[in-house]
């Protein structure tokens, strides 16, 4: 289906963007970001260093897997869950009527919006990466249908 | 092996593959760089409210109750106006750390920079009350404390407040 290949482009373009875009602050301020994981009060305080180590470089390697279109169903697994667990995260925070900075994009407090549109809008990009990932995955098993047929 | 089971072991295995790597480069370029983190941080109360030079800025209970009773302290409640209203250490006046641009020289406009101050909101983990004694000390005040979960203690202890009856 040609129709597909279009779409997958597009979305992982999209996704690969969204996530680099998304990395390059938290690289540059660590601790202002290890600051925002804090605040969302769902780490232990023993992770939340190394998750603040690790997860914006996860994010820069799969934004530039996903613009490259290399290690596609690793990298859109990796995203897409990523995506459920900010997903989860915003939801969770919602919920208990914690009003937090996002931190998705910048790790200034003075990033505006509500939690509302936060959580809106990560569901938005949730959509986006399950829509990748079944695109991916019908297409890569028909690959591989071909490659060992 | 069927198609399906291949794209996942694929899918596990590069899965597996991207994640090292951004383990291996994220703790080599924090290792590397001079404003790095520690790999375990301390987020305890003690070691997170702390003034710009690594003082600890917490006041503790039995002191603010001194210092509450002696009328020395002016009490500042970081909290929203809605709970302000709702209830508040007596004598406390109401400075959201959000607001301070706007609220503050209604609220401490004419209070002597050398005043001893003693910012609350409620919980362990409330950052409000850190937040306004960090800006309140950034604007030339010397004597700012954080009283850590200061509106529950105060209530438990039986101290004086003034709430709004429902």
């Amino acid at each position: 289906m040609k129709w597909a290949g279009v779409a997958i482009i597009l979305l992982r373009l999209f996704l690969g963007g969204l996530f680099i875009y998304a990395s390059v602050d938290k690289i540059f301020n660590p601790a202002a970001f290890a600051e925002i994981i804090y605040n969302y009060r769902i780490l232990s305080g023993a992770l939340i260093n190394i998750a603040a180590i690790v997860l914006p470089w996860l994010e820069l390697i799969l934004g530039l897997l996903l613009l490259a279109g290399r290690f596609m169903p690793g990298a859109i697994l990796i995203g897409t869950t990523l995506l459920f667990f900010f997903w989860t995260a915003l939801l969770f925070n919602l919920a208990r009527g914690l009003d937090i900075h996002c931190g998705c994009f910048s790790t200034q407090s003075t990033e505006q919006g509500s939690m509302l549109w936060y959580t809106f809008r990560d569901t938005a990009f949730l959509g986006t990466g399950i829509a990748l990932f079944i695109l991916v995955w019908r297409r890569s098993k028909k690959q591989i249908t071909l490659e060992t047929t | 092996m069927p198609a399906g089971k291949k794209f996942l072991l694929r899918m596990i295995g590069q899965t597996a593959a991207i994640v090292l790597a951004a383990v291996i480069l994220g703790l080599t370029v924090n290792h590397v760089r001079p404003d790095g983190l520690s790999l375990v941080g301390d987020w305890s109360p003690e070691a997170r409210i702390t003034s710009a030079a690594g003082d600890s800025l917490i006041i503790p209970f039995e002191e603010a109750k001194g210092q509450h009773d002696s009328g020395r302290a002016l009490f500042l409640d970081a909290r929203s106006e809605v709970w302000f209203e709702m209830g508040h250490i007596k004598g406390a006046k109401n400075l959201p750390p959000n607001q301070i641009d706007r609220l503050f020289p209604q609220v401490l406009g004419d209070t002597p920079k050398d005043r001893l101050i003693v910012a609350y909101c409620d919980g362990e983990h409330c950052e409000l009350s850190r937040d306004l004694a960090l800006a309140l000390l950034e604007r030339g005040f010397t004597k700012v404390r954080v009283l850590v979960n200061g509106w529950t203690l105060w209530r438990e202890a039986g101290l004086p407040v003034e709430e709004k009856r429902p």
